[in-house]
């Protein structure tokens, strides 16, 4: 039982291999994901059609497809063996970090403007940055594995401390504060729900609100004007509703209303079939399908990302061990931040940072680390019998 | 959570793998109720609440209108010549969120336009930025062809710029009746919102003068509106897609504005104002005696309509600003002056319906009069006049001693039964009333003393009259007591040539004269212009029509020297001089026309205004087969 291969349930004599995994496969997780990853292409495809931008379609069926695969691989190799490797996992992703970052500051990528996010391997691209939010979460369920109380000591603590916080400030400094932010909110929120004492935790947040007033100072301005943009688009005033931080904002906001109690209808959003929202098909995919399906329409998609969160925390409760009932949480953290800022962006109460709609938005690299996480919630279902 | 619950319980029999998880998964349910009811309650406010309001918006964010420029009806004169017309000009817009400064320059440098043109279109691409900075705005209008062609190839660099082939208002008798026509300009940034809400469209012209701006309402016609579907760039969507996006109709046309025919006749006007073209500052009005429908209404200097409708450039600007003439004030119906001798008819039909005076009655003048410690000086020294000599030679003696008989306040009377010191009501540039002063005006302004009516019975001292009203009292003079409402638009007609509106002449009041008073002030003006002596007479004479008139030389007040300072000067004008007045009606036995010519600080009336009425006249009564 030294975690290899596949840990199956009942294995009762005379049933054979096929029929004891499909028994042990989660299938309420899977449909979940089913359902929103064609909500997530029928969006797309509302979205992007009659823009010149169809082939986004098409790169989205691909990296649908390499995520089934990453899906399948993170489900079936076991967790424990994962974890082990967090570590190391976390050091690369971090490398590759840096490297996004070489690579544009040499000029060697002028195509995403002027934040260092993106590195290049041939003609194809991602964000190391979300790299780093999967092997967070291993990492985490590696720090908080041990039971015993005892462990966790003030210096061992700091030390963990150190390791997570290394990436967070180097993404935040790409500048990318969006996924800083968000991987700093998954920390917190994983580490609240794991610690044996959650003093340690409040006090880290506490330091932190406090020191916000110094992050301030070091900030960019348009990061500023991001951050408070939102708060001052009237929409009705149409000379700051104007102004580039308020346009996506307020057409938005826009977008969402409009689309009242049952919608304008599949393929009928004006907002969004004439681009007033830039952008829509990556950060702003919900305003599509507000302005489309409604307060409906809306409120069942927030029910879809609801059942996935209580689902992805009935696995951690029934998980086998420590670890995987960490690596669940993390999961669920991670989607729940994705989701709640996400959706608060797109309806004018949040900031407009660079988060995604898991599943729903279009990008590889968004995609990919969806189905790689839910691979690991997959994985420590499968493997919930296992002693 | 019941759902987690339910489910948590074996798990692996080892008790569960997370303690901690379970002990605070109320905290879990807590943060996530509270962001999915914060989130749902923002979608219930959005899309529930205001969702009705935020559909709009997104309308208009798609739909966008055009307004169609409606034909501005015409100005057409008594026979139809037109003063002020339309023809085709091309204009060029710029959509302010795509016409960048390095487009402005390259349109600048196509067309070589001068700075102030520029500044020009910046003001008009600033203020239309904050209305809608997606809607075209006028920033160039009246491009001849070849600019308009030169723009039109160049489209594709030009970023934002489109050419309109629009109506364009024009003038083509010129600066001919200009201040009755008037001028359009662009409407002020103050009045854009009241414009706007009245239905025009932001650059729009809107008429700015005379009978443009008077009548403006019934030669702006209506404009159409074409709604049309737009994406988030502005770029224009093709019509299938705007079908689809626009309810109801998508193109209102526009309706035409009516035509207005003039009572003015424009070959008199122009007669009038050739006659007038030797002198630097006049007015001439002549209406018709039993209708009181103004036939020619002429203001020097004046102003080519053609050049301030849009076409004014600033310097332009500054020197009519700062002509001491003041060619923006009509002299014809808005300035006033002081009558001088024209106005004697005052004095002296109060003192003939008073028994105060009578035809036969004769003075002495030996030049001077004296009341008082004051001594008047008259124009001569006319020996022994009586009323008709006195007319003859306008000898002020005797009607300062009339003035003494009847009182200033008698002669207000008079003159104020007449039509002086109340507006004549033609609707039109500020028509002023003018000022006849009584015993109770002087009191309340200081004390009364009786010079006043001495000089108010030769229509100097405080006494101000319009040119307008000086002819319309003549015309009262010649007509045998009606005093008729001036009349300047006969009717208005629809584009096609319906008649709308019809104005017929409009009588203020009958005046009570008596007939034999006013035959003896008529006998007196007939002997001005046709017996050896009258004031008139000495200038010269004309064969072809009889005329009645009388002459007038004004005294002005000397303008203030240090206001002048600032105007520039101008040759031929001299402020300290008198002003010119000739006030009578042709022909004498059967009058038909009255006509008063002023010139603004001429000298003589004699010798100056009344060669202009005789060459106005006799142009006018000239058997046709003559002139030609």
């Amino acid at each position: 039982m030294r975690g290899t291969g596949l840990q199956l349930p009942r294995a009762t004599i005379g049933v054979s291999r096929w029929r004891r995994f499909r028994a042990a496969i989660d299938w309420p997780l899977i449909l979940t994901i089913l359902v929103l990853c064609t909500v997530g292409l029928f969006n797309l495809y509302s979205a992007t059609r009659g823009l010149r931008q169809q082939v986004k379609f098409d790169t989205q069926c691909k990296w649908m497809i390499v995520g089934v695969i990453a899906f399948t691989v993170t489900t079936v190799i076991d967790y424990k063996a994962m974890v082990r490797l967090a570590w190391l996992g976390l050091a690369i992703a971090v490398g590759l970090v840096i490297l996004a970052r070489l690579q544009g500051a040499t000029g060697g990528n002028q195509r995403h403007g002027e934040t260092y996010r993106w590195l290049f391997v041939g003609p194809i691209g991602g964000q190391p940055s979300e790299l780093v939010k999967v092997m967070m979460i291993l990492v985490l369920a590696r720090m908080f594995q041990d039971t015993e109380v005892g462990r966790y000591t003030p210096r061992a603590l700091l030390l963990r401390l150190a390791g997570v916080g290394i990436p967070i400030v180097l993404i935040a400094i790409q500048p990318d504060l969006g996924t800083a932010s968000l991987i700093t909110l998954m920390v917190l929120s994983v580490a609240f729900l794991s610690l044996p004492n959650v003093w340690p935790v409040v006090h880290v947040t506490i330091a932190g609100l406090a020191a916000i007033p110094l992050l301030w100072e070091t900030m960019h301005e348009y990061q500023k004007n991001r951050i408070f943009g939102f708060i001052d688009c009237d929409a009705n005033d149409p000379a700051i509703a104007a102004t580039a931080n308020c346009w996506h904002t307020t057409q938005s906001i826009f977008a969402v209303g409009s689309g009242k109690l049952t919608g304008k209808g599949y393929l009928e959003g004006t907002q969004n079939q004439f681009n007033f929202v830039p952008e829509h098909w990556t950060d702003f995919p919900y305003s599509v399908w507000a302005e489309e399906w409604g307060f409906v329409g809306s409120v069942f998609l927030l029910a879809v990302f609801a059942f996935l969160l209580i689902w992805i925390l009935n696995i951690a409760l029934s998980a086998r061990d420590r670890v995987g009932a960490v690596i669940c949480l993390g999961v669920a953290a991670m989607t729940f931040w994705h989701v709640v800022v996400n959706v608060a962006m797109v309806l004018g109460i949040a900031p407009v940072v660079g988060v995604t709609l898991p599943f729903i938005s279009y990008g590889g690299s968004s995609l990919l680390i969806f189905f790689i996480a839910m691979g690991f919630v997959a994985n420590v279902s499968l493997r919930k019998h296992g002693y | 959570m019941m759902l987690i619950r339910s489910s948590s319980g074996p798990g692996s029999g080892n008790g569960p793998a997370l303690p901690e998880l379970h002990r605070r998964l109320k905290w879990i349910a807590l943060v996530m109720a509270i962001a999915f009811i914060v989130l749902i309650g923002r979608l219930w406010q959005l899309q529930v609440m205001r969702g009705d309001g935020y559909y709009e918006r997104t309308v208009s964010n798609v739909v966008k209108e055009r307004y169609l420029p409606s034909v501005r009806g015409k100005i057409l004169d008594r026979n139809g010549v037109p003063l002020a017309d339309n023809r085709p000009a091309f204009n060029v817009y710029a959509t302010p969120r795509s016409f960048k400064p390095a487009v402005r320059d390259e349109l600048a440098r196509m067309l070589g336009l001068s700075d102030d043109e520029i500044e020009k279109i910046d003001e008009r691409i600033k203020a239309a930025t904050k209305r809608d900075p997606k809607q075209p705005v006028l920033i160039l209008e009246d491009q001849g062809r070849d600019r308009a062609a030169l723009v039109e190839q160049s489209l594709s660099r030009l970023d934002g710029v489109e050419v309109h082939h629009e109506p364009y208002r024009y003038y083509p008798q010129g600066d001919l009746a200009a201040h009755l026509v008037g001028y359009m300009t662009q409407m002020t940034a103050n009045e854009v919102d009241k414009r706007v809400s009245q239905g025009y469209s932001p650059d729009e012209l809107v008429g700015r003068y005379g009978l443009e701006a008077a009548w403006e309402n019934y030669l702006r016609g209506k404009k159409g509106v074409e709604r049309y579907a737009v994406d988030a760039k502005g770029q224009r969507l093709d019509d299938k897609t705007a079908q689809t996006l626009i309810q109801g109709e998508r193109v209102i046309g526009a309706v035409p504005g009516a035509n207005l025919v003039l009572t003015i006749d424009a070959e008199l006007q122009r007669v009038a104002e050739k006659a007038v073209a030797r002198v630097p500052a006049s007015a001439v009005v002549i209406v018709e005696v039993k209708t009181g429908k103004v036939r020619a209404l002429v203001s020097k200097p004046s102003f080519d309509p053609n050049v301030m409708t849009g076409h004014l450039t600033r310097a332009e600007e500054t020197m009519l600003l700062s002509d001491p003439r003041k060619p923006f004030i009509d002299k014809a119906l808005r300035a006033t002056y002081p009558p001088g001798s024209v106005f004697k008819f005052a004095t002296a039909l109060a003192a003939l319906e008073d028994g105060q005076g009578a035809e036969d009655e004769s003075m002495y003048c030996t030049g001077v009069y004296q009341l008082a410690r004051t001594t008047f000086r008259c124009n001569g020294a006319h020996g022994k006049v009586d009323l008709i000599k006195a007319i003859k030679h306008s000898c002020n003696v005797y009607f300062w001693e009339l003035a003494q008989r009847v009182g200033l306040d008698r002669i207000a009377e008079v003159a104020r039964s007449f039509g002086f010191g109340t507006p004549t009501n033609l609707g039109l540039n500020g028509d002023s009333g003018g000022r006849v002063p009584t015993k109770a005006w002087y009191e309340q302004r200081g004390t009364y003393k009786v010079g006043y009516a001495t000089n108010a019975s030769t229509g100097q001292g405080d006494v101000e009259v319009t040119v307008l009203q000086t002819a319309m009292a003549y015309a009262t003079l010649a007509n045998g007591g009606t005093l008729y409402v001036p009349q300047v638009v006969e009717r208005v007609e629809s584009s096609d040539g319906r008649t709308i509106v019809s104005y017929e002449p409009k009588v203020s009041h009958e005046v009570r004269i008596p007939p034999d008073a006013l035959d003896v002030w008529r006998r007196g003006m007939w002997k001005v212009t046709n017996e050896l002596g009258g004031t008139a007479f000495e200038h010269g004479h004309t064969e072809v029509v009889t005329v009645m008139g009388k002459t007038g030389t004004a005294e002005s007040r000397t303008r203030n020297r240090k206001q002048q300072d600032d105007l520039r000067d101008v040759e031929g004008y001299h402020p300290a001089r008198s002003h010119a007045w000739f006030a009578g009606w042709a022909p004498a036995e059967d009058p038909e026309l009255a006509i008063v010519v002023l010139v603004e600080h001429g000298g003589s009336g004699g010798r100056v205004a009344w060669p202009i009425a005789k060459q106005i006249l006799e142009a006018y009564f000239r058997p046709k087969e003559d002139a030609r």
